[in-house]
C-alpha cells in the first residue's frame, strides 16, 4: 500500500520544481542544487581516480593495433606467467572451497572452547597487509626456514601464499547461509534413515552451493591479481615462478608501457569472465532450487 | 557421528593454525628475536619512522575522502535510483577485481610524465606521480568500494519510512541525514571505515608503482618493510611488520565489535 504513492512522488520529484503545491517537504525534492553539486563531485572523483585511468589502460593496450596487443599477450614469458597465475589461483581456490566449507560448518554447527578466537582469526588475511604475509611466508618456507622447507621459486610457494590471502572469502560467504539454514529438511531425512553423509550431499550442500560458488569466484578474482603476498616467496623467476602481476610490474618499470597495458587488459578480461561465470552459475543454481 | 565431528573439528583447527596462526606468531617471534631492547632501538630507525609518518598522513587524507564518497554514493544509489545509478552501482565495485599492480599502472598512464595529463600537470608545476598525491590516489582507488558495499545493502533493507516520517514532521534534509540516516548506518559504516583503513595502511603493489619507493621521501611503511627484505635487513623488516600486524589486530577487534552491533540491531528488528 505504501509503495505506490512513493513511486509517484519520485517521478514527480524528477520533473517538478522543488516543494511546489506540496503539503509537506519531500526529502527528495529539496535542495536540488546542492544535491546536483554533490553528484557532480562524486562523478568527478570516480572519473579522475578510476574511470579515466582505466580508459587510458585500454587505449594504451590497443593504440599500436590489435596485432601488437596480441603479440604482447602471447609472448612466451607472458603466457607462462598467465598460466602459472591461473594454475595457482585454481588450486588455491579449490582447496579453500573445501577448507572454507569445512571451516564454516565447524564454526556454525560445532561448539567448543575458543571458537570465538578462531572466528576472529578468519578475518586476519583481510586485515593483515599483503607484504607482511609475503615476508612471513618467505621466512617460514624460504632458505632460512625453521622447518627446513624451501618452497621459494615454485608454484607451491605461490599457491600457499594465495591460500592464506583467499581463505576468508569462502568461509565468510558460506557462514551466514549455513546460520540461516533450518534443520527441518535435515532432520526429516534423518528420520527417513538417510546417513549423515547422504544428508550432507543431498540437502545441506545444495543449499550452500550458490554462496560457496560466489565466495570461490571472489577468491579466484583476488588470487589472479595478487602481488604483495606472492612476490617474495615466488622469487619472480621468468618462465618458472613469475605470476602475471609481477610480470606486468617488470614491464611497467622497464618502460614497456604498451606491453604492460596489454597483459593487464588480458588479465582483467580473464578475471571478468571468471567472475561472471561464477555469478551466473550461482544464480542458476539458486533459481533451480526455488 | 561424534567421531567424524571431532575429526572435522581437528582438521579445521589444524588448517587455521597452520595457515594463519603460525605465521602470525612467527612475525612476533622474529620481531622480538633479539629482545625488547633491540626491538625498541630498531623502532628509532629514521627511514622506518618517516615511512610510518607518511602512511599515517596518506590514511588521514584518503580514508575521510573515501568515507564521504562511499556514504554519498550509497545514498544516491539507493534513494535516487535511475538507469545511471544502476551503472554506478556496478562501476563502484570494479576496483576490487583489479590487481593492485594494474591500479598503479593505470594511474601512471594518466598522471606520469608521458601520460595523458602528465604534460599539463607538469606545466602547472604539480607533481602527482612519485609523490604524495599519487600515493593518496592509489590508496583511494584500491579501497573505493569498501564503505558503499557495507552501507548500500543496509540502506536498501531499512527503507525510507523513517525519513519520510521525519520529513512530514518538518525536518530538513540535513537534520534527517544526521538524526536518522546516519544513525541507522553508523555500525555498517564503521565496519566499512575499518576495512578502508586496513586496506589503505596495508596497500603495497599499487603504491610501489606510483610512489617511486624513495626512502625518507615517498616510502610508506609497507614499502619500507619490502625494501628492508630486499636489502637483507630482515630483522628491521619484521619490526615494521609487527607494527602493521598489531594495527591489523586492533582493526579486527573494531570489526568484531561493529559486526556484533550490526547483528544485535538485526535481532532487534526481527
Amino acid at each position: 500500500m505504501l509503495a505506490a504513492p512513493r513511486k509517484q512522488t519520485q517521478a514527480e520529484g524528477a520533473k517538478l520544481p522543488p516543494a511546489t503545491g506540496r503539503q509537506f517537504r519531500d526529502v527528495r525534492a529539496t535542495s536540488t542544487l546542492s544535491r546536483g553539486a554533490a553528484k557532480g563531485l562524486a562523478i568527478t572523483y570516480l572519473s579522475l581516480i578510476v574511470l579515466i585511468p582505466l580508459a587510458a589502460l585500454v587505449t594504451n593496450a590497443f593504440n599500436k593495433g590489435l596485432g601488437s596487443f596480441w603479440r604482447a599477450v602471447t609472448q612466451t614469458e607472458s603466457i607462462d606467467a598467465l598460466r602459472l597465475t591461473l594454475l595457482c589461483a585454481f588450486v588455491a581456490s579449490a582447496i579453500n572451497a573445501m577448507a572454507g566449507l569445512a571451516t564454516a560448518w565447524v564454526l556454525v554447527r560445532d561448539r567448543f572452547a575458543g571458537q570465538a578466537i578462531i572466528n576472529a582469526l578468519i578475518d586476519l588475511p583481510f586485515a593483515l597487509p599483503t607484504v607482511v604475509a609475503g615476508v612471513t611466508f618467505y621466512t617460514l618456507y624460504g632458505p632460512l626456514s625453521p622447518f627446513h622447507v624451501n618452497i621459494t621459486g615454485t608454484w607451491i610457494g605461490v599457491t600457499v601464499a594465495i591460500m592464506f590471502v583467499t581463505l576468508p572469502f569462502t568461509v565468510r560467504s558460506v557462514q551466514p547461509v549455513l546460520e540461516s539454514l533450518t534443520f527441518n529438511a535435515e532432520s526429516a531425512a534423518a528420520t527417513l534413515g538417510a546417513s549423515p553423509a547422504r544428508i550432507f550431499r543431498t540437502i545441506t550442500l545444495p543449499a550452500l552451493m550458490p554462496a560457496l560458488l560466489i565466495g570461490t569466484g571472489l577468491a579466484f578474482a583476488r588470487a589472479i591479481g595478487e602481488y604483495g603476498s606472492v612476490v617474495f616467496i615466488s622469487n619472480n623467476l621468468p618462465y618458472r615462478s613469475e605470476v602475471a602481476s609481477s610480470y606486468i610490474y617488470s614491464l611497467a618499470v622497464s618502460d614497456q608501457t604498451n606491453s604492460a597495458a596489454s597483459v593487464a587488459v588480458a588479465l582483467l578480461i580473464i578475471a571478468l569472465i571468471l567472475l561472471i561465470f561464477f555469478n551466473v552459475t550461482a544464480q542458476r543454481l539458486a533459481k533451480k532450487r526455488t | 557421528m561424534t567421531r567424524s565431528r571431532l575429526i572435522l573439528r581437528c582438521v579445521v583447527l589444524f588448517y587455521i593454525a597452520a595457515l594463519i596462526g603460525v605465521p602470525l606468531i612467527f612475525v612476533f617471534q622474529q620481531a622480538f628475536l633479539h629482545g625488547f631492547g633491540a626491538f625498541f632501538s630498531a623502532l628509532r630507525d629514521p627511514a622506518m619512522d618517516h615511512s610510518i609518518l607518511l602512511t599515517a598522513l596518506v590514511a588521514v587524507v584518503a580514508v575521510p575522502l573515501n568515507v564521504l564518497f562511499g556514504v554519498g554514493a550509497s545514498l544516491w544509489i539507493v534513494r535516487h535510483p535511475s538507469r545511471f545509478t544502476r551503472v554506478l552501482d556496478t562501476v563502484i565495485d570494479v576496483p576490487l577485481a583489479i590487481s593492485p599492480i594494474i591500479v598503479g599502472l593505470v594511474l601512471e598512464l594518466v598522471y606520469a610524465q608521458g601520460g595523458w595529463f602528465g604534460a599539463a600537470l607538469a606545466k602547472l608545476g604539480w607533481q602527482v606521480m612519485f609523490s604524495f598525491p599519487g600515493i593518496v590516489m592509489a590508496s583511494i582507488f584500491v579501497s573505493l568500494p569498501l564503505v558503499s558495499r557495507q552501507v548500500i545493502p543496509l540502506l536498501r533493507e531499512i527503507g525510507d519510512h523513517q525519513e519520510q516520517t521525519a520529513s512530514t514532521l518538518g525536518a530538513g534534509p540535513v537534520r534527517i541525514f544526521f538524526s536518522i540516516t546516519l544513525r541507522s548506518i553508523t555500525w555498517a559504516a564503521a565496519y566499512g571505515v575499518s576495512l578502508t583503513l586496513a586496506r589503505v595502511i596495508g596497500e603495497y603493489g599499487a603504491v610501489l608503482i606510483v610512489s617511486g619507493n624513495i626512502a625518507l621521501v615517498t616510502q610508506t611503511l609497507t614499502l619500507n618493510i619490502g625494501a628492508n627484505f630486499d636489502n637483507f635487513n630482515n630483522y628491521q623488516g619484521f619490526v615494521g611488520a609487527v607494527l602493521l600486524a598489531l594495527s591489523s589486530i586492533v582493526l579486527l577487534l573494531i570489526l568484531g565489535v561493529a559486526r556484533h552491533r550490526e547483528r544485535r540491531r538485526n535481532e532487534y528488528l526481527a
